[in-house]
């Protein structure tokens, strides 16, 4: 057997070719002035207004919601014993998982060479940025006197006091504040040549100085993309452990104790997979209506779309693999109090729940498998909204279905969110989808010089 | 730019293929026979060296299932290279389904669920056993549970190499996307099937024991093991045509970048149960790492953490190391070591409060291992070591561009 030169060989099957990342046609020219546009010169529309409206509305009704909570405490919430981690827990997890997806695809998909994340990663990263945002609000809220949260911080002080390092609640300020901080300059620094852009671009002298200050002096010169290229894969180095370490130890804020349901040891990827989940799941809710309003299809093809499916479709498996093998430890371990805690989720008060998550995350999404259904956006979309819900009601099933019945019975309860709690819950989506209409109003949405690098123009001839 | 050099390149394994299956088999062959005087003399010994030594071959030829199951939906030269080396491991599935049959009967060696409930002192694991074994841990149903698990191994392996088998002829086909729908609910298989099989075949040894993420450490420990593997031989073939033109450092560098995530992996798995077990210091759970740290067994764990972890994380680390085949092979024939350290950790000690290494942890073993590589250097030289016709081949003799635009 011998390998031939390939003329002499006859190809009798090729595949279908796969759909570009970036529609052909496009220059350096076309591709600046449709993304600088939408910043620009295209006017104000009357449908960003009315989406921007409604989302300050609901900020509003955070704001609202947030005020009451700081004159009456915590006690507005639903939260009692034995369901001490209410809403505001669930919310936290919920958010900073759907924060990971951002850094997955800024950080690892750069580092493993994937281009087609160039089309997605700034809003992706936006999106991280928006939604660590709203978790960070949760567990601060949540103590009671917000004004102390400082004290979490190791600094000297007088009162001889010092954080518990032993407690993973802990760790969890320096995770997420680490998290924030390098999301916050991943994506700044990603920004810097695009706002150069902006500044050149923009006629108004107000615009020119406001982008002009935020490009802090780009010039595109070749030193200048040199030393821009090492720091952006330094901190795509750096963000790339935040992917995997964040989200673990969000799960060791459960692992770490002995509650059944929350003490076993698939937790951690488990968790992480479900914060890739749910994170591409709203990368889609955000990229699909995007694509549409502002006809971005060329760049936000197809393609992206079926990875991001594929993607989902990977880490959901994951956690399902986490539901099965949690399951079936609980019955086969002999242990009585994770016996119960499974005979809890299938038959006791928040069966309803558990079910719905079983459907929301395990089963509707597999028609991810069908080609077809991955590269039909308003099936993704529906879809994706599904997987989101899922989530949402797994960290639900976490965080209350464990604690409402525990070992004793006499200390058995139940948990029943008050408007305020749904207020807040609301509120933060407002708040993350008003942030998310500015950003795509104010700043280049995609990339500009992330896809100028993808055009056949801009690959480098070998000498 | 192509490279006129490897055009009429014989891809047929070198003669060193069959040396080495000749090597092999005796070796296997006179340690089988030093063992299987062990079984007579120490029986119980000899299953639990003998438990051992199966699940690390076994990891390798799943490992390397996998790892071609991931590259059929990555795509990329680094798996093409090495894909006939992982479809030869892969085929020795049938010979691993056959070293299996021992275990059920050497179960009252290994297992105290398959010993008479009444010989079991401890009434609360009694009665635990009482339960389990009628549900769940029973003879017949441990039997039928490895039918399965080998049907589907051998199914999915039969499956991959035929398909493969038909790109050594002409014409050229592209077949990716029928070996992508095979892999994707392949991998998926895979993790469930080797979870149940490592709970039936490790950690049934302790049924009153439980952690959910056992199966993930013992499933990323196969891959890891399987990706060392194809280090090894292709260390071995690169000596030789065809290898010596195909293995480019740009793949020794994407091999060495898999052992580092693969590596990374188990560390963070093994880390989060350790850290998980040792918060909650649950008497059911502890006792597993009280075994494990106590009565000199603390020493092969610190081992782990030092050999298993740190020395190779920090060695991988480093570009120039990664690229060079001739270090990075030492680097994988250590883990290769350390991979049959971290089995011996988790078995072995179920067996012994204090640390206890007899002979046959070590014969037994290498009996296993050169029967098994003699049938894999057989697999090896029975097919040609690149499909030449498969259109992905090219990934592996052209010059890797830069991948603008794809």
């Amino acid at each position: 057997m011998a390998l031939r030169p390939d003329e002499q060989i006859e190809v009798v099957e090729t595949k279908a070719p796969r759909a570009p990342v970036i529609e052909p046609g496009h220059t350096f020219a076309t591709v600046t002035d449709k993304i600088s546009s939408i910043v620009l010169t295209r006017p104000t529309s009357n449908g960003w207004l009315v989406g921007f409206g409604f989302s300050f509305l609901l900020t509003m009704v955070l704001l609202y919601a947030i005020s009451y909570l700081f004159i009456r405490g915590v006690g507005i919430w639903g939260v009692n014993i034995p369901v001490g981690w209410g809403f505001a827990i669930v919310n936290f997890v919920w958010w900073i998982g759907i924060g990971h997806a951002g850094t997955l695809i800024s950080a690892i998909l750069l580092l493993l060479r994937q281009s087609w994340r160039n089309s997605i990663n700034r809003f992706a990263e936006a999106m991280t940025l928006f939604a660590v945002a709203c978790a960070g609000m949760f567990p601060v809220l949540h103590l009671g006197r917000p004004w102390l949260a400082y004290w979490l911080f190791p600094y000297p002080n007088t009162m001889n006091y010092w954080p518990q390092f032993r407690s993973p609640l802990v760790w969890d300020v320096f995770a997420v504040s680490t998290y924030a901080t390098t999301s916050l300059l991943f994506w700044f620094v990603g920004l810097i040549p695009d706002l150069a852009t902006l500044r050149d671009r923009s006629h108004n002298r107000a615009l020119q100085m406001i982008y002009g200050i935020l490009a802090m002096g780009w010039r595109g010169s070749a030193r200048h993309w040199s030393r821009y290229e090492t720091a952006y894969l330094l901190l795509a180095g750096l963000a790339t452990p935040l992917v995997l370490s964040v989200h673990t130890v969000v799960s060791f804020d459960f692992a770490i104790g002995i509650v059944p349901g929350w003490h076993t040891t698939i937790f951690p990827p488990y968790f992480v997979a479900g914060a890739i989940y749910s994170g591409f799941a709203m990368v889609l809710m955000l990229a699909i209506p995007i694509r549409k309003f502002y006809g971005l299809e060329d760049f936000i093809t197809e393609r992206h779309l079926q990875n991001s499916a594929k993607v989902m479709l990977a880490t959901g498996l994951i956690v399902a693999y986490g539901y099965g093998i949690e399951a079936f430890m609980g019955w086969y371990g002999g242990n009585r109090s994770d016996a119960f805690l499974l005979w809890n989720r299938l038959h006791g008060p928040y069966r309803a729940v558990y079910f719905s998550l079983l459907a929301c995350n395990i089963f509707i999404p597999q028609v991810l498998w069908i080609r077809k259904l991955r590269s039909n956006p308003a099936w993704l979309f529906v879809i994706s909204g599904v997987i989101l819900v899922g989530m949402w009601l797994e960290r639900f099933v976490i965080v209350v279905v464990s604690l409402q019945r525990d070992f004793l019975n006499s200390s058995w309860g139940m948990y029943y969110p008050t408007r305020w709690d749904w207020m807040t819950y609301i509120g933060t989506i407002g708040f993350f989808l008003a942030c998310m209409f500015l950003f795509v109003r104010i700043l280049p949405m995609i990339s500009i010089f992330e896809m100028r690098q993808l055009l056949p123009q801009a690959e480098v001839k070998p000498e | 730019m192509s490279s006129p050099g490897v055009v009429n390149l014989d891809l047929s394994a070198p003669p060193i293929v069959r040396l080495m299956e000749r090597r092999s088999l005796i070796i296997g062959v006179i340690f089988a026979v030093i063992a299987i005087v062990g079984a007579f003399l120490r029986t119980d010994e000899f299953f639990h060296a003998y438990l051992l030594g199966f699940m690390l071959w076994l990891g390798v030829a799943l490992g390397s299932m996998a790892i071609l199951m991931i590259r059929h939906l990555t795509g990329g030269g680094w798996g093409v290279v090495i894909r006939r080396l992982q479809g030869a491991a892969m085929r020795t599935l049938p010979l691993l389904a056959l070293l299996f049959v021992p275990i059920p009967f050497g179960r009252r060696f290994l297992y105290i669920w398959a010993r008479p409930l009444d010989s079991i002192p401890d009434a609360h694991l009694r009665q635990h056993l009482a339960e389990i074994t009628r549900s769940y841990l029973s003879v017949q149903g441990f039997i039928i549970r490895a039918v399965i698990y080998f049907a589907i191994w051998i199914g999915l392996s039969f499956f991959l190499s035929k398909w493969s088998a038909q790109h050594d002829q002409p014409p050229m086909r592209d077949t990716s996307a029928r070996a992508k729908a095979l892999s994707g609910p392949g991998l998926v298989l895979y993790a469930f099937t080797i979870s149940f099989a490592a709970i039936d075949w490790v950690m049934s040894i302790d049924p009153s024991w439980i952690s959910t993420i056992y199966g993930l450490i013992i499933l990323i420990g196969e891959v890891l093991s399987a990706m060392c593997f194809a280090v090894v031989i292709e260390r071995i073939l690169v000596d030789y045509k065809p290898m010596s033109e195909l293995l480019k450092p740009d793949f020794v560098h994407d091999h060495g970048k898999w052992m580092l995530t693969f590596l990374m992996l188990w560390a963070y798995f093994s880390f989060s149960q350790w850290l998980i077990i040792w918060a909650g210091n649950l008497p059911e759970e502890i006792t597993w790492y009280i075994r494990r740290l106590y009565g000199g067994w603390g020493s092969i764990g610190l081992m782990l953490v030092v050999f298993h972890f740190v020395v190779p994380f920090v060695l991988l680390l480093s570009r120039p190391f990664k690229r060079n085949i001739r270090k990075l092979v030492w680097l994988a024939t250590g883990l290769m070591i350390m991979r049959f350290v971290d089995l011996f950790w988790i078995i072995e000690p179920n067996f012994s409060p204090t640390i206890r290494v007899t002979w046959l942890d070590i014969v037994v073993p290498v009996a296993m291992g050169g029967l098994w590589l003699a049938y894999f250097f057989h697999n090896l030289a029975s097919m040609p070591l690149l499909p030449a016709f498969d259109p992905y081949v090219r990934e592996v003799w052209e010059p890797t561009h830069s991948e603008a635009g794809a």
